[in-house]
């Protein structure tokens, strides 16, 4: 019995979709025009959410300069809206030590790995073949900052513990550094000078994913030996790197980190944190809500044009009943059930939505990758807004085809038959 | 005799044109507006779906309006005959380490500066910085402190609401004088007797000697009036790391801008002694580059902003064809019943020309009520007003959006076949 009914609700959908086929063909430049206007409305969301997309995404791959699991310790906060008094609140915070890195390594079990870092010069970097722009950026690291920074060595060897404890004159260049400075042989084993003092190339980084114009254009260093040269210059604060074990152990190794920091700095127990915990993620979310209100903006204006879009589908819908009505009579006449006919017409409107939505996405996404190809960044195809644009599409077909297959549908047979 | 002839003949045959052009003007005014009568709901969605379309366009097109004006205005308070002689250019295109090795300009080089000007100017040397200012138990923190030389409330357009501005002999003794912006004088001295009194910058005690009129905010973000003005003197003193200064001179006179900009510019190289040949180590900004800027980047967002918005309208205009396109199916034999009894092409084109410029005329209009009423709500948190302009404009486009919408349908209805119309079903 449910079986039958099964095969009847089948053979019903089925005849209701051949028949809306048949009436699309029918009508073919009507067809073709309340199409064009569902392709613009959707084009209109993709296009705009493909753009966005794209800038975002490179955008935050900017921010993610950070390994897996890995999160910063800094006396700054990274975005800051608190004006000059924030600014002097920060600026009283007693600097993160070198000292703090090696307790913090020695006290927190949960992390892989602790490093400190300081962002020390910029200078001109030399070689016996090159020179460069006094742009290059001095990195003072320890080892542990390669697995938290996600660096892989390319050619050579890491830092050493032995370098950092000795302050020895040596260097990892980054991959561009390394490739400017040395266009014709490996670096390693070579010596470079950067402001006037000689370092001996110990290795040399892979190249980073991002994009950026200054990536890849570093040097790094021991930090002691950075310290020693540069300190004074920024009352030595570092930036401290932890990484987790695991993402499962992450969320207590922050803890961790936090209560062994605010031991170390003597934080009494009811102040706030005297610095600042960021991630990839923290990072990401900070610039998602920042932009929160442009995205949900843009979505709105470029989702107007599917609204229009919805309303040329009902109007016409509304025509088609108009002019089907002797029809719509004789298929009462005959036996169809109001269902039958509601069915028969939705089925009309969402067949013209998803035509109009699916050719809608792959201009949207064509369109807006546009941006991708001017920015010089990977292309993106925003899956969520497809699927969204989709449904979107589907539910203006059902909204705005329910009124007139509903007004098909309650026709009185008799009356339609009569119509002329 | 007979040129004259000839042109009465034509003359005659104009006005019969002008009104046979008239009369079939109205008639199509007349048949369309029964068409849209007896199909109210269809109507109604159609002039929907413009409406969007317009009500879109415009708000878009009023904010970006109201973000230039916002922008001009704020910049026009400044000043747009100034000059600023600064270390930095605003905008650049070489690289920061040519700039950063520039000489920091400090106060004997705008001395030096104001002596080898021409007398027509006025200069004056600023610098600022941020400070506490207290005053009883009253406590401001985070007040730009702006040192200043006597002709700087020329030079900034300041006006004074009350007392007066400091001298020359207050700048060349440093005087512990001040000078109040609106917002500072109205939260330490409801009463407004500021003039005389004492408040502590810092750890100093200064005199109030004036207090300037309420500026408003730059591009609606910077405050203008919680400022405090000191003799640049008396700044230079206070600083432990003395950051330069900027010379600002105010050359009078737009139209010699440019001129002045090479004078300022040869001046300063005399001050610095820089070499012929040499490249000059400081930048001369002018709030044009400002404007060209802020221009460059409106444009962008113009062109973004309504390209988004023109799409609804677009897809309105798709509607309206559509429409029109049902209509003439629907009225062949009307239109084939018209031509046999003597309308021509021209007529029946008016007819459906005029059918869909008033449906989106009346979208137009109305769209334009929903804009003006939705502006008077968004100019309560940003500076919008609807211009008559733009209200025009919008009432144009949208009639010439119809026009274009209904030209097809209204030239297939005018190209029908009268025999093949009038035996359609």
């Amino acid at each position: 019995m449910r079986l039958r009914r099964l095969t009847v609700m089948l053979a019903e959908a089925r005849e209701g979709f051949l028949m809306a086929m048949a009436a699309l063909a029918a009508h073919k430049l009507r067809a073709a025009l309340t199409l064009l206007g569902v392709v613009v409305g959707v084009f209109s969301i993709i296009v705009t959410m493909t753009a966005m997309r794209v800038l975002q995404s490179n955008i935050e791959r900017e921010l993610s300069q950070l390994g897996a699991h890995t999160f910063t310790v800094d006396k700054w906060p990274a975005i800051s809206f608190e004006g000059p008094e924030g600014w002097e609140k920060y600026f009283r915070r007693k600097p993160l030590t070198l000292q703090l890195q090696r307790t913090l390594r020695d006290r927190a079990t949960l992390a892989a790995a602790v490093g400190a870092e300081m962002d020390l010069w910029r200078g001109e970097a030399s070689s016996p073949y090159a020179k460069t722009d006094p742009d290059v950026l001095l990195d003072g690291i320890t080892p542990e900052v390669l697995a938290c920074k996600g660096w892989n060595v390319e050619a050579g060897r890491g830092l050493l513990a032995a370098d950092v404890d000795g302050g020895r004159f040596v260097c990892l260049l980054g991959n561009k550094l390394a490739g400017k400075l040395f266009p014709h042989g490996s670096a390693v084993g070579q010596t470079i000078k950067f402001d006037g003092v000689r370092y001996a190339v110990i290795g040399v980084l892979e190249a980073s994913t991002s994009m950026g114009e200054g990536q890849d254009n570093f040097l790094a260093v021991p930090i002691t030996l950075g310290l020693n040269r540069y300190g004074a210059v920024r009352r030595s604060n570092l930036t401290l790197l932890v990484q987790a074990r695991d993402q499962a152990s992450y969320d207590d190794c922050v803890e961790q980190v936090r209560g062994v920091l605010r031991i170390a700095r003597k934080v009494q127990p009811a102040d706030p944190d005297d610095f600042e915990i960021s991630s990839n993620d923290s990072l990401i979310t900070q610039f998602r809500n920042l932009t929160l209100a442009v995205r949900i903006g843009m979505a709105v204006i470029s989702s107007i044009a599917l609204l229009a879009a919805g309303i040329g589908i009902m109007n016409i819908m509304l025509v088609s009943v108009t002019e089907r009505t002797r029809e719509i009579g004789i298929r009462r006449a005959v036996g169809a059930k109001k269902r039958n006919i509601m069915t028969q017409f939705i089925l009309e409107a969402i067949v013209l939505c998803e035509v109009g939505g699916a050719v809608g996405v792959v201009l949207g996404i064509l369109g807006g990758n546009v941006t991708a190809w001017f920015f010089e960044v990977p292309p993106t195809i925003p899956v969520d807004w497809v699927i969204l644009g989709l449904v979107i599409c589907s539910i203006v077909g059902i909204v705005f085809g329910t009124y007139p297959a509903y007004k098909a549908a309650n026709l009185d047979p008799i009356d339609s038959l009569r119509y002329e | 005799m007979n040129l004259l002839t000839q042109l009465r003949k034509r003359e005659r045959l104009c006005f019969k044109w002008i009104r046979i052009g008239h009369i079939e003007v109205c008639e199509g005014h007349r048949i369309s507006w029964a068409a849209i009568r007896a199909n109210k709901l269809r109507a109604t969605l159609t002039t929907l779906g413009i409406v969007i379309g317009i009500v879109t366009v415009t708000l878009m097109g009023t904010a970006i309006q109201g973000l230039n004006r916002a922008f001009l205005e704020s910049v026009s308070a400044i000043g747009t005959d100034v000059l600023y002689i600064q270390k930095h250019p605003w905008f650049h295109d070489e690289p920061w380490w040519k700039l950063i090795k520039r000489r920091e300009i400090y106060l004997p080089d705008g001395r030096s500066f104001i002596r080898n000007a021409n007398p027509a100017w006025h200069i004056a040397l600023q610098s600022a910085g941020i400070r506490t200012l207290r005053h009883g138990k009253n406590v401001a923190s985070g007040v730009v402190l702006i040192g200043n030389t006597e002709e700087g409330a020329i030079t900034d357009g300041l006006s004074l609401k009350a007392g007066r501005y400091f001298t020359a002999s207050e700048v060349e003794g440093s005087r512990p004088v001040c000078v109040l912006g609106a917002d500072i004088a109205r939260s330490f001295f409801p009463n407004g007797d500021a003039i005389g009194s004492k408040l502590r910058i810092d750890d100093t005690s200064f005199e109030v000697i004036g207090v300037l009129e309420k500026r408003g905010k730059f591009l609606g973000l910077e405050n203008l009036d919680n400022t405090a003005h000191i003799p640049v003197t008396r700044l230079a003193r206070g600083f432990v790391f003395w950051p330069g200064i900027r010379i600002v001179v105010r050359v009078g006179g737009l139209s010699a801008l440019e001129d002045s900009k090479e004078e300022v510019r040869g001046v300063m190289r005399k001050v610095r002694r820089l070499a012929p040949g040499e490249a000059d180590d400081f930048s001369v900004n002018s709030t044009e580059a400002l404007i060209s800027a802020f221009n460059r980047m409106g444009r962008i967002i113009a062109g973004v902003g309504l390209f988004i918005t023109g799409l609804s309208l677009f897809v309105g205009g798709i509607g309206i064809m559509n429409i029109m396109f049902v209509s003439v199916t629907e009225r062949t034999r009307e239109i084939g019943i018209r031509k046999a009894v003597g309308a021509k092409r021209r007529a029946i084109l008016i007819q459906f020309l005029i059918e869909a410029a008033t449906i989106c005329l009346i979208g137009g209009l109305i769209g334009l009520a929903i804009t003006a009423a939705a502006t008077l709500i968004i100019s309560r948190f940003f500076p919008v007003t609807m211009s008559v302009p733009l209200a025009v404009l919008a009432l144009l486009v949208s009639a010439l959006t119809g026009v274009i919408a209904g030209f097809l349908p209204a030239w297939r209805a005018a190209r029908m076949n009268p025999v093949d119309a009038l035996r359609a079903e």
